[in-house]
This record gives C-alpha cells, structure tokens and sequence, in this order.
C-alpha cells in the first residue's frame, strides 16, 4: 500500500516510516503538520494516511480535522487517525459518515507492531480498526436497564471485536472457536440489541458503533 | 546641636500650622456656600498637601480621606498650636524684661533681685519653659496622627482591598496550577510517550527478525529515560531542597542554550517557597530568553534586599515579550501568591527585563 504519515514526533515518524517499509509498503511522504498533510495527499493521492490527532501548531486536534478534510475531499483515501487518549468525540466524529477505511487507534497501539499493521491493513483494505480501549470505554456504560447488560460473557466479547472493525473470521481466530460459533453468537446479541441483521461488513460495524455511543 | 536644630523645626512647622490654621478656617468659611465645587476640593487637596508636607508626610500615601473634613478638624489644633508658641514667646519676652532690667541694676516691678526671689523666678521660668516645649511637641505629634487618621487609609478599606487581593491571587494560583498541569501533561505526552513508543516500535521490528536493532532500542531506553528525569526536574527541581537556590540556578545556566551569568548573593536559605518561586522565575525567564528574544547574553542577579529576595534577569535580545502571555503570567501568579511584586520590561528592540521581588517575612 502507498501510506502518507502525519506525526510531529521525528523520532516516531522515523520510525513508522522504517516499520511500513520493511513491511513492504511505500511511503511517498511524511509530514509533520496538518496542513502539509493535506498537500501531501492532493498531490501523492495515497491509499491509506496515518494521521496525529495533535499536531503543531495548536497540538490539539489539527490531525483530526485534516482527517475529515481529507474524508470529505478524497473520499477513496482511507484514513486511520493516533490519538494520544481515548477522546470518544473524536471517535464519533470520524465514524459520523461511515466506517468503510477510518480507523481510530490509541497512539500506544502502535508499540504492539503487529495489532498496529492488522489495523493498517484493515483500513487500506477499506475495512474499519477501532482501538480496543475506545470500544470499552463505549462499552463500560452498562446499567441496569441497558440492553448490554442482557449479554452473555461471550457476546459482550464478540460485540467489542466487531466493534473494533474485527471480521467473522478474525474473531473466530481471536477467540479460539469456530466461524460458526461466531456466527451464532452474533446473531443471538444482534437479536438482544434489536439491531438489524445487515450482511454488509462496514454497516454492522456502524451499527454497533452507532448504538454503543446513542 | 541636632537636638537644638530639630527644636527649631518643631517650632517653625507649628508655628507654620498656627498661620496656616487662621487661612484654612478663612477658607473654609469663605467656601462654605459652594461645598460641592470641585475647585474648591482642588484647592483644599492643595492646602492639605502643603500639611503634609509641614508635617513630613507622604501625601500621596494619604489619599485616602476627604481633604475637607481634614482641614476643619486640624483647624483648632493649629490654633492650639499658636496659643502655646504664644505663651513660650510672652514667658521669653518677661524672663529677658527681668533679666535686662536686674542686669543694670534696676528694680523690676519694685523688686529687687535677692536670693529667694532669684530661685522662685529660675525655677518657675524652667517649669513653664518646659510646659511650653512639650505643649510644642505634643501639638506637632497631635497634627501628625490627626493627618494619618483623617486623610490615611480607612482600616475597613484596606482590609476589604486586602481580601479583594487575596481572593484574586488565589483564584490566579489556581489558574496558575492548571497551566503549569497542562504542561506536565504536554511534556509527557508529547516527549516521554513518543520515544516509549518509538522504543516500543524497535522492539518489536527487532522481535520481527531484524536482531540488530536491539542495539538502537537499548539507546534509545537511556534516551527515554533521560527524558524522564528532566520531565520530572521540570515538574519540581528536586535538588533545590538539598543544593539550594544558588547550585540550581548554575543548573539552569549549564542546561541553557545560550550563555547565562548567575550572580547569586544570599547571606542565608530564604524560605522554601520563596526559593522555588525564585528557581521557576530565573527558569521561564531564561526560556524565554533563549527561545522567543534571540538573546546572546543572559544575566541572572539574585540578591536580598531589606527582609526580601530580588531576582533580576535581563537578556540582551530583541524585547517584546508579553507580560500577559501564558508562562510570564503565570509567573506573575506564582509571585502574587508570596505578595512579592513582578515586572516585566521588555521595549522593542530590548533589552528585557524581569524583576521579581519575593518577602521573606
């Protein structure tokens, strides 16, 4: 894949640039501002950018809003923001239009290398990538009277891999059982959160999304 | 002699009063229709600054009080005033009369100078002469404590514009405190965490097969760790509880980018929070200096001044620092918070200037 870097920590852009090349991947630019990010893409046209969310000059969420810019103006380019901290506005407003190619990692993600590249590549390949921690902390609102709290220990952990943008078969994987089983499983929690069974992979990740933050 | 000079001062300022009293009462009577003009209170603002000039007050410390209520209560103290300075001149006229006329060997009123007569007039002349001094000194100590009274702060004034202080420097510290949190936040977030990791990073391409970076990730550990110790030295200099104000500020010129000269001259440890607030003032400073003014030379003056520390730092670079931006005025808090004072000169075109005057008390 073509991957355009944001990130203002030299150290850190070095070395993701290093990562992505020995992995494979190109990396015509990388930038250390948000507006350089933006004329980065207009002229390299990349699959996926890797954006900060805090950049100069402000280092609040200049990388963020490049993000959306950059969704709206090249809807093709795919997207997967850093964020220093869990910040569920940021979140929201990413996945607001859709989740096909937005990912939204925890900068710290990037330190476990390999759940790092899985998002990358879940993203270029047009998919979703929320950081676990983002989809917990959605997730920890449970009481009572919420829908949540009906799931079974299985589902609730089936529901925050789907949420993080994870297929059928990765969750299998990740879980250790089978496709079907999962497939069960996701059935019966759509049926708990009257969620409609839609086949389509990025509008069941936004389905989930979308009720875990309403 | 200097007892004999202040004598004759005493005298001639209540003498002075006693004049200036028939004038003030003169205008205070010709004014009386016409209270409310401000000319009037003009005029009566001229004549009690020329008061406390007699007196050797500070007028402009005593601004507090109506000029006029002033004038009409010091009025009768002046003419008291005049009255005792009258008696001192009759009893000297009289003793020089009697002296004079026994000199040549006349009678003074019939009498005729003999022993007894001698010590009644000698001893009666003494006891009044001294009634009459302190009569004087009395009178001038009377209009002095009358002026601080009436034209001095009000206690209840002064006590409100205190807490009105406090409550402004307190709401300023935590302001402060809040800035200098985000700070924190930003230094660790934007240094500490990236190389962690970056680190991290390393590590975990060296564990994808590429060994040999473990040597880079060992560096750049120690950098990390590096890193750390001067977040947490920013956050609070430890070493200034054990070296002291002076062994911290030379850290801060070796630390610094651009030379710094220190000139620490303290007789003893001022107190603790004094110290720190001395430390972070020469710190920002500093910065700021090499950061923003371009400076190539830095000088740092600490010294004590009468029960306060005086820390003074000056840089030769391009001036325009802002005493309103985000790290001076925080200084200015931190500063506020001791009741020390805080100036910042800084022209265009330099050279800048920080003063910040720190109670010892």
């Amino acid at each position: 894949m073509r991957v355009i870097l944001a990130e203002d920590s030299t150290l850190l852009r070095e070395g993701l640039v290093r990562l992505l090349l020995e992995e494979g991947h190109k990396v015509p630019a990388a930038v250390s501002d948000g507006d350089a990010l933006v004329a980065a893409v207009a002229e390299h046209r990349p699959d996926v950018v890797v954006v900060d969310v805090r950049m100069p000059p402000t280092h609040t969420d200049e990388g963020l809003r490049a993000a959306l810019e950059i969704r709206r103006r090249w809807s093709e380019v795919k997207v997967l923001v850093l964020s220093q901290y869990v910040e569920k506005r940021y979140a929201t407003e990413l996945m607001s239009a859709d989740v096909e190619g937005v990912g939204y990692l925890l900068k710290d993600r990037v330190a476990q290398v390999g759940d790092f590249l899985d998002a990358l590549e879940r993203v270029g390949a047009g998919g979703a990538a929320f950081d676990p921690e983002v989809v917990r902390q959605l997730l920890a609102r449970t009481t009572q009277v919420d829908p949540l709290a009906r799931l079974t220990a299985r589902e609730r952990e089936v529901l925050e891999l789907m949420a993080q943008g994870l297929t059928n078969a990765s969750i299998a994987q990740a879980l250790h059982v089978s496709q079907s089983a999962v497939e069960k499983h996701v059935n019966s929690l759509f049926d708990k959160l009257r969620l409609s069974h839609t086949t389509g992979y990025s509008r069941r990740v936004l389905a989930v999304l979308h009720f875990l933050k309403s | 002699m200097r007892l004999a000079a202040e004598g004759l001062r005493l005298l001639g300022a209540v003498a002075l009063g006693a004049v200036t009293a028939l004038i003030e009462l003169a205008f205070l009577l010709l004014t009386l229709p016409s209270l409310g003009n401000p000319n009037v209170g003009a005029a009566a603002r001229r004549l009690a600054r020329l008061e406390a000039r007699r007196l050797r007050l500070d007028f402009d410390a005593l601004r507090e009080g109506g000029p006029l209520p002033y004038l009409a209560a010091r009025a009768p103290v002046g003419v008291l005033g005049g009255l005792v300075i009258a008696l001192l001149v009759f009893g000297a006229h009289m003793g020089v009369l009697v002296l004079a006329a026994w000199a040549r060997g006349e009678p003074f009123d019939g009498m005729r100078p003999s022993v007894p007569l001698v010590a009644y007039f000698g001893v009666g002349g003494v006891v009044l002469l001294f009634l009459e001094l302190s009569g004087v000194v009395g009178v001038h100590a009377l209009e002095r404590r009358l002026a601080l009274r009436m034209l001095g702060p009000d206690p209840t004034r002064a006590l409100e514009r205190r807490i009105a202080e406090l409550a402004e420097s307190r709401a300023g510290i935590v302001a402060a405190v809040d800035s200098e949190r985000r700070r924190i936040e930003r230094d660790l977030h934007d240094g500490l965490q990236q190389r962690l990791v970056a680190l991290s990073m390393l590590i975990g391409r060296a564990r994808r097969g590429r060994s040999e970076l473990l040597e880079q990730a060992h560096q750049e550990a120690q950098q990390a760790l590096a890193e750390l110790r001067e977040v947490a030295w920013r956050v609070y200099p430890s070493g200034l509880d054990s070296l002291g104000l002076e062994e911290a500020l030379a850290g801060v010129a070796e630390r610094s980018g651009v030379p710094v000269q220190v000139a620490c001259d303290l007789r003893r440890r001022p107190p603790m929070a004094v110290e720190t607030a001395a430390y972070f003032v020469v710190c920002e400073a500093v910065t700021n200096a090499a950061k923003h003014a371009g400076a190539t030379l830095i000088t740092v003056e600490v010294h004590e001044e009468d029960a306060t520390v005086v820390v003074r730092v000056r840089d030769d670079g391009a001036g325009g620092a802002q005493a309103t931006g985000g790290g001076l005025s925080g200084l200015a808090r931190r500063v506020a918070a001791l009741d020390g004072g805080f100036e910042v000169s800084s022209p265009a075109g330099g050279p800048t200037t920080v003063t910040a005057v720190l109670p010892c008390g």
